[in-house]
């Protein structure tokens, strides 16, 4: 059974290419392009790896993992994605409980490897 | 005499009342500027952010075809395939400078100010413009500074600074040429570190001092000019500099190189 991996991420052009990438990598891939859809996605199955966008059209992408974790069924892992390199909403993502905060955009060989380890 | 004074006291009058006009519309203009000047910065901070979001997609992409994801490449459609992600890539770091020289413009930029080695972060700058440099036949080389104390600072700004300085250095200096960081202290105690970033490039004129530390400003703005880039480096880190209470200066001439110094406190200021 592939792990999943649950893309929440507001661009629907960056969605395409990570579904791609993950897909062919196989990996089983769902999506979500806000809070609301993330915590539907992240509730109706367990989720292996969120690869989470912090800036969401609903709120804060931290909302989702927040959410989850109350209904008692967080992902495995979660790597959080900014646009920003900024000290302050790396701080929260960690201490939301994120393995790690990457910017955008993402390095595929990078992404895989780490992803690959959280997985193991 | 009373009329000479009625009418002295008349026109004084008269004179203040245009003043006072010429004030209220010249504070009516400066409010005018402020608020154009606000809708600019927020104008570039959109625009960069959403120009930000197709490019990551682009890269991506391309990144997914070049590593073989999608079936094997052969050297050709690999070799145009990494035109775009390098391509891709350059244009990221310039949106990159326009966001964070929005952010410093309109004061959001915060300092993380921690006592940290000031040569780690030389040799870290070096190492990343190694491959640039290598392709100029350049050498960037650290000249002293294996006995200072820390400095305290923010870190990445720091970096940031330095970043600017020696990619601006190795762009401004022919093929084999020399680029060079070296360090001084001054001040009554040798309180504050002084950085030197050098090169035997092309240099500067005098009457360009101020104008290379103005943001969009290049000596050379022409289409054909052959250096291209935001012309924001130097204005982000005097920005960045100032924000350490430093200051940033050059001494250059024509066909004699350029030497950038800016100024770093040693320690935390004591209350």
């Amino acid at each position: 059974m592939p792990s999943r991996i649950l893309i929440v991420e507001d661009s629907p052009l960056v969605t395409e290419a990570f579904e791609i990438l993950f897909t062919e990598a196989g990996y089983q891939v769902s999506t979500a392009a806000t809070v609301a859809e993330g915590i539907e996605q992240g509730t109706a199955a367990p989720v292996d790896l969120m690869l989470l966008d912090l800036s969401l059209p609903d709120g804060n992408g931290l909302e989702i993992l927040e959410a989850l974790k109350e209904r008692g069924s967080p992902p495995r892992a979660t790597l959080a994605m900014t646009g920003h390199n900024d000290a302050k909403s790396r701080r929260s993502c960690l201490d939301a409980g994120c393995a790690d905060v990457l910017l955008k955009p993402v390095r595929i060989g990078d992404l895989l490897r780490q992803i690959k380890s959280l997985l193991a | 005499m009373i009329m000479s004074d009625r009418g002295d006291a008349a026109a004084m009058k008269k004179r203040l009342k245009t003043l006072e006009a010429q004030a209220k519309e010249a504070q009516s203009t400066i409010d005018e500027l402020k608020s154009r000047d606000k809708l600019k910065t927020q104008f570039l901070s959109n625009i960069s952010h959403d120009l930000r979001t197709p490019l990551a997609a682009i890269i991506t992409h391309a990144e997914i075809l070049r590593e073989g994801m999608l079936g094997e490449l052969n050297t050709k459609q690999r070799d145009s395939v990494s035109g775009i992600v390098n391509g891709g890539q350059q244009l990221l770091d310039m949106i990159d400078e326009i966001l964070t020289y929005v952010r410093s413009a309109s004061d959001q930029v915060a300092l993380a100010r921690t006592d940290f080695s000031i040569t780690q972060v030389v040799d870290q700058v070096r190492l990343l413009n190694q491959a640039l440099a290598a392709k100029k036949r350049l050498t960037i080389e650290r000249l002293n500074g294996d006995d200072l104390p820390l400095v305290y600072g923010d870190r990445d700004k720091v970096k940031h600074v330095l970043g600017n300085l020696i990619g601006n250095a190795i762009k401004f200096t022919q093929d084999g040429g020399r680029v060079w960081v070296a360090f001084s202290r001054r001040g009554r105690d040798g309180e504050e570190l002084v950085v030197e970033v050098g090169d035997n490039g092309r240099g500067i004129a005098r009457e360009h001092f101020d104008l290379v530390f103005r943001e969009f400003a290049q000596v050379d703005a022409s289409p054909s000019r052959p250096h291209h880039g935001t012309g924001l480096g130097l204005a982000i880190a005097r920005k960045l500099v100032e924000l350490h209470s430093g200051t940033i200066w050059v001494e250059s001439e024509l066909g004699e190189g350029s030497r950038f110094y800016f100024t770093l406190p040693f320690d935390a200021p004591r209350d």
